[in-house]
């Protein structure tokens, strides 16, 4: 049987790859200290598959075919396509998980959700820029879920709990021995090519992790659903870790770190939700 | 609202080839894309207040950063613009 050993959450910041040589010593040593932490209590959790949650910024899908959900169903992903990660990111392909991923996409269309499929994702710096700076090697099979958090309308919060759930049905349900991982990825706040670029929102930061430490999901979505619309456009990242948080059955949520980090314009969070072993 | 032409150029600019042909001739590459004239006078001109309410953020952010604009000038420009010219996309 499969179990899903652990879930984690982390900023993706772009800029983190871009400009990583020339970030302050002070910027440099909290978001590597972080992403340590996570990659060393990923790694000791040995999972054979990650499931990977993050938006698509326009490499796979466009205008005219964007899906709210898309699981990345093949044997082998293509690696970043953004020069500035494919420098610092040494992965050109990924591995998949073609089984477990089908019996994803399975589970969601038996229980009512009806997601797309990639038979050959291009995994960007949602996903890698983790992966990298996690430093976990070999990779484990990676199972990617595109989640829209870039162009509305956007799946509400409440369906991201939903995600959750059957995220952690079809772990429960995989027949075969597995270790399953969760890594949600994006947020904290940012706000991208609007007015507000650059700013960071802190009390939706902190918000959002005292949601995720003391709150059950009615608050939890009502609170994000009402926040979203007036924090950066970034911050509907966070619906990856809600998806996260969910799987994990709401509980044992452990921030790692936090830093509002104005050099890379983002809020970096990154937490760890513990299982029950 | 969303202009899907105006996406769609900035979304084809993230090619390597079309970003070259982009900066070789602008005019020739907005020529394949039926824009509006007021559009094509917004993007030949850079006029980031006009052309911010029709595509998502993050493509726009894209294709200023395609054009050689640093993030610097990036954010001063939106930061000048009226609230109503903001993106609502997200």
């Amino acid at each position: 049987m499969a179990e899903l050993v652990g879930a984690f959450a982390a900023s993706h910041a772009p800029l983190i790859a871009r400009d990583w040589e020339r970030l302050s010593p002070g910027a440099k040593r909290t978001i590597a200290g972080a992403f340590d932490e996570m990659g060393r209590r990923l790694a000791a959790l040995a999972p054979d598959v990650l499931v990977m949650l993050s938006p698509d910024h326009w490499v796979n899908f466009f205008l005219d075919n964007l899906p709210s959900f898309c699981v990345g169903v093949g044997p082998e992903h293509d690696g970043p396509p953004e020069p500035f990660v494919a420098r610092v990111f040494p992965h050109r392909t990924l591995p998949g998980h073609a089984a477990f991923a089908r019996h994803l996409v399975d589970t969601a269309f038996a229980r009512g959700f009806d997601p797309a499929i990639s038979y050959r994702a291009r995994l960007d710096h949602g996903f890698c820029i983790p992966l990298w700076r996690m430093g976990i090697e070999p990779l484990p099979a990676i199972v990617p879920i595109f989640v829209n958090e870039l162009e509305a309308p956007m799946p509400g919060v409440a369906r991201c709990f939903d995600w959750g759930r059957l995220i952690a049905a079809a772990v429960e349900s995989y027949p075969e021995d597995l270790r399953v991982a969760i890594v949600g990825s994006g947020g904290l706040s940012h706000s991208i090519g609007e007015p507000t670029m650059g700013d960071i929102d802190e009390p939706f930061d902190h918000a959002c992790i005292a949601l995720f430490t003391r709150a059950g999901e009615a608050e939890i979505a009502a609170t994000l659903e009402d926040w979203l619309p007036r924090t950066g456009n970034g911050g509907h990242e966070v619906r990856s870790w809600v998806i996260a948080h969910a799987a994990m059955g709401g509980k044992g949520f452990a921030l790692i770190d936090y830093v509002p980090v104005p050099e890379v314009y983002v809020g970096c969070g990154f937490a760890e939700w513990k299982g029950a072993a | 609202m969303t202009d899907y032409w105006l996406s769609k150029l900035f979304y084809d600019l993230l090619t390597p080839a079309m970003t070259a042909r982009w900066r070789e001739d602008r005019g020739a590459v907005l020529d394949d894309y039926p824009l509006s004239p007021a559009m094509r006078r917004a993007v030949l001109e850079d006029d980031i207040a006009a052309m911010a309410p029709r595509v998502n953020a993050y493509l726009l952010r894209f294709y200023c950063g395609i054009c050689g604009m640093k993030d610097d000038e990036f954010i001063a420009r939106l930061r000048a613009m009226k609230p109503e010219a903001a993106a609502t996309h997200g």
